[in-house]
């Protein structure tokens, strides 16, 4: 009994910090929104376009069966507008035929390139270049089946001072490296990285690699996770980096400075959550050498993603996510409450390992003695089903809630009964969905302690492939 | 212990939880209501502007000439910001001969004195709306109000400032911020200066000389940056005198200025530059060589070819491999250099643009003579080490 009443002391402790912290960060974004968009009005992306001084960038695209969207997906990213831009697919180790696909729409001819490995990779078959685009560059390697080395290729061979990581399965709005590039433009100096949007294209009607219009997925299961989505960039990110705090950059869609990611080694590989991973290290590094910097998120660049259509592939998915958060968290684990590492190491890693690694096993220990307190009559039934109905109820208004900071901002789903079918499953998401997604991020953690990190492929219907060569 | 749920029982169930639902769902109906009320606005509000757009527009030469009185519009909210937007889309859009009417109109409509009125005396968003509209508009008397606003103690005025008279793009808007700039104590984000700089002096260039001289450190290592983008051959000597700069930033600004000139001074100089102690000049100093049309570059730049500094390596080799009708010779006196970087740099920039099939078939339709032949050999095992570079490199670090 004793145990129960603890057991439910510390659940009901931990729910209601929780609950205020996501309410916090959801007011911050709000306010942050509201000002990043007064600055829009005054930024003129042409004029940004027209300047002598913005920087090149290279834009590394790893790319591993990808036969399906490949050429599409090099085709849009050449038409993005940026003045300097070199565009490096790393082909790695492709079973399928990605690398025939390419070679044929691009009349790729093999180039002796200087390449010098300041990481280390699997080892280049060789390096390609297009006469029909002298901007791209394709690299072919041996596969090392992780995504991080192909992409560690990619930045030995870049030869511009910002990179920008792109799934090749993505899709960029056009505009959307000039306006990642405004949060770098700000203040060169201290920026080293900037993340985008990575938004839900499931549903969305594709012609030539570029979104025409923006619609919800028909399955309720792709639905919540456009909600998720939306809650997860626009009101976590969002605010965590108001405080520059902020512990990931999505692998979809992120520009780091070259020589930043260079000196902490570049991507691990083997890494199961490569871009957290980096991310972690960079506020590491930067904070031992009491470099002043800052890692921004940017709202209205958008870059657009297939999610899971099957609870198979997005329980893979998210057990894949709960392993990459561990298998960060625990390697740096010295960072946590260290004084030289300030915000990062007192509140961001303690709030990541509290309210991210441990939500599912604090969730269930929470559902288990709660219900055996209900039985032993610890905790009186009326109790019991209001406090689940605050719960449910509270979950539901920040859920709203980012659908509103959608609403207020971009507004990317302009159709009336989008907007209605998104508020109607912000009602729904808490049930089964939750419980669900609990387990398999238990699933995760069992994976990772059985050392199981392997990749498993995620089923996808493959966007567009209509060539844009 | 107790529980803290006994505890919040003890308060009564219908009083703290039964509060915090009854909050919660009042806050999920609020937003609810709120999505709803500003999506039913906005529809509103879009509606009414697109019809009033079609009727100015079809009115739109009686407005601009005066036809219409401007009382017509320029009391009607919607209206004014209607007209407005319309006019500064059009200003910015437009050549310098077909301004002073839309000016005019700017002007006999007050809307000008306004934005002026505004950018004086608003604060916050409202006051950086007026600055930069102001700028929009690239009327002189706007100069002043902007040039206020970048003694606001807010950064975010004073960026909007910034940007608002580089808008305006006339050498007069250049004046207050380089005034500030040289005072040292003025506080923008570096990038929004050098890009209303450049559209300001973008004319006048002379104008950021004076001011490179006045200044020190980093204020003089941004102006030069600026100097470096809008030099012209008028500029020679001032830059000759930049290229002996103490200031390194200052010095591979001057390089690269000299890019843009192309004077019987600019190979002497950047020759020298070339040969600086930082790395940076010379990288610089090398990509404006490359830029320039003069065939006694090679010689500078096959010595840059053989630069402990890799970049400076591959610019020259970019350089060089671009220099179509004499790569034969060229070729010739890098294998002659006998420096294995320098081969494999330009033999990799040659793969890079495509130049090394027309000199391999070159060799071949030759006739394959001594000279050429041993060329060939030493281009095909430079080829392939350039190819095992990587490789290698990864090969040595030990490949999972």
């Amino acid at each position: 009994m004793h145990f129960l009443a603890i057991s439910n002391d510390i659940l009901f402790i931990y729910f209601a910090l929780s609950n205020l912290i996501y309410l916090g960060l959801l007011i911050v974004a709000i306010v942050k929104n509201v000002r990043h968009r007064h600055r829009l009005g005054s930024q003129r992306l042409e004029l940004v376009k027209a300047s002598p001084f913005t920087p090149p960038i290279t834009l590394i695209v790893p790319a591993h069966n990808e036969e399906r969207s490949i050429v599409g997906s090099v085709g849009a990213l050449l038409g993005l507008e940026y003045p300097c831009l070199e565009v490096i697919v790393v082909n790695d180790g492709s079973d399928d035929a990605t690398m025939e696909k390419m070679r044929l729409a691009y009349q790729l001819q093999a180039a002796r390139i200087l390449y010098i490995a300041d990481i280390r990779t699997a080892p280049l078959h060789a390096i390609y270049r297009s006469p029909l685009d002298p901007r791209l560059f394709v690299l072919d390697k041996e596969a090392a089946g992780c995504k991080a080395d192909a992409i560690n290729a990619g930045i030995n061979a870049a030869t511009s001072p910002y990179i920008c990581v792109v799934d090749a399965d993505s899709i960029l709005e056009k505009e959307s490296l000039i306006r990642i590039m405004a949060g770098v433009f700000a203040d060169p100096g201290r920026v080293m990285a900037v993340g985008g949007i990575v938004r839900v294209l499931n549903g969305s009607r594709v012609v030539n690699n570029q979104i025409e219009q923006v619609r919800l997925p028909k399955s309720p299961i792709e639905v919540m996770q456009v909600i998720e989505y939306l809650r997860a960039f626009l009101v976590g990110r969002e605010a965590w980096a108001g405080f520059n705090m902020l512990p990931i950059i999505s692998g979809a869609f992120g520009v780091f400075q070259r020589d930043l990611v260079l000196q902490v080694g570049g991507f691990r590989t083997h890494a199961v959550g490569e871009d957290l991973d980096l991310v972690v290290r960079m506020h590491r590094r930067l904070h031992e050498e009491r470099r002043p910097y800052h890692i921004d998120f940017i709202p209205d660049p958008t870059c657009w993603t297939e999610v899971p259509t099957d609870l198979k592939s997005l329980a893979r998915q998210r057990a894949r996510w709960h392993k990459g958060l561990i298998d960060t968290l625990w390697p740096n684990r010295d960072m946590l409450f260290r004084v030289r590492y300030g915000r990062i190491g007192w509140l961001v890693l303690p709030y990541m390992w509290i309210f991210e690694f441990f939500a599912p096993i604090i969730e269930i220990v929470g559902y288990t003695t709660i219900i055996l307190a209900l039985i032993s009559g610890v905790l009186s039934k009326s109790f019991f089903l209001q406090f689940l109905l605050f719960g449910y109820a509270f979950a539901t208004l920040l859920s709203i809630g980012s659908v509103l900071l959608e609403e207020m901002t971009f507004r990317r789903y302009s159709d009336w009964r989008e907007v209605a079918r998104l508020l109607i499953y912000c009602l729904f998401e808490h049930f089964p969905y939750r419980q669900l997604t609990m387990v398999w991020r238990l699933q995760g953690i069992w994976q990772y302690l059985r050392g199981d990190l392997q990749w498993r492929s995620m089923k996808r219907v493959g966007i567009s492939t209509d060539p844009v060569v | 212990m107790g529980s803290v749920f006994k505890g919040i029982q003890k308060l009564g169930s219908a009083g703290l939880v039964l509060e915090a639902i009854l909050l919660s769902v009042l806050g999920i109906l609020l937003l609810i209501g709120f999505i709803v009320l500003r999506r039913w606005y906005r529809a509103r509000y879009f509606h009414n502007r697109n019809r009033r757009t079609v009727a100015l527009r079809s009115q739109w030469d009686d407005i601009l000439s005066g036809k219409i009185p401007a009382e017509d519009w320029r009391f009607k909210p919607l209206d004014c910001d209607i007209v407005e937007s319309i006019l500064l889309d059009s200003i910015e859009m437009s050549a310098a001969d077909k301004l002073p009417p839309l000016l005019d109109c700017l002007r006999v409509s007050g809307l000008l004195d306004m934005r002026i009125y505004e950018a004086r005396t608003s604060r916050g968003l409202a006051q950086r709306t007026a600055l930069l509209a102001l700028g929009r508009t690239r009327a002189m008397e706007a100069i002043p109000a902007l040039a206020a606003g970048l003694d606001s103690r807010l950064r975010e005025t004073r960026i909007a400032a910034v940007r608002g008279l580089g808008r305006t793009a006339r050498m007069e808007a250049a004046i207050p911020i380089l005034d500030r700039i040289a005072s040292g104590r003025f506080d923008a984000p570096e990038r929004s200066l050098k890009n209303a700089l450049v559209n300001c002096c973008r004319s006048c260039p002379e104008v950021l000389v004076n001011y490179v001289d006045r200044t020190h450190g980093p204020v003089r290592e941004l102006l030069a940056r600026v100097l470096g983008e809008l030099a012209s051959p008028e500029l020679g000597e001032e830059l000759l005198v930049l290229a002996s700069d103490v200031l390194p930033e200052v010095r591979a600004s001057a390089a690269r200025a000299l890019g843009n000139t192309n004077g019987s001074y600019t190979l002497s100089a950047l020759h020298s530059l070339a040969a600086d102690p930082e790395w940076f000049v010379r990288l610089r100093a090398v990509v404006a060589l490359g830029q320039i049309e003069n065939i006694g570059k090679i010689s500078i730049l096959l010595r840059a070819l053989c630069d402990a500094n890799r970049h400076v390596r591959q610019r020259a080799a970019w350089a060089l491999a671009r220099m179509e009708p004499q790569l034969h010779q060229i070729l010739e006196d890098v294998v002659a250099t006998k420096d294995d970087y320098a081969l494999q740099a330009f033999v990799s920039e040659l793969e890079r643009s495509g130049a090394i099939e027309k000199i391999v078939s070159g060799f071949a339709r030759s006739g394959h003579h001594s000279t050429e032949t041993a060329l060939m050999e030493v281009v095909a095992e430079a080829r392939k080490r350039v190819e095992l570079t990587g490789k290698a490199a990864a090969a040595a670090a030990g490949v999972h």
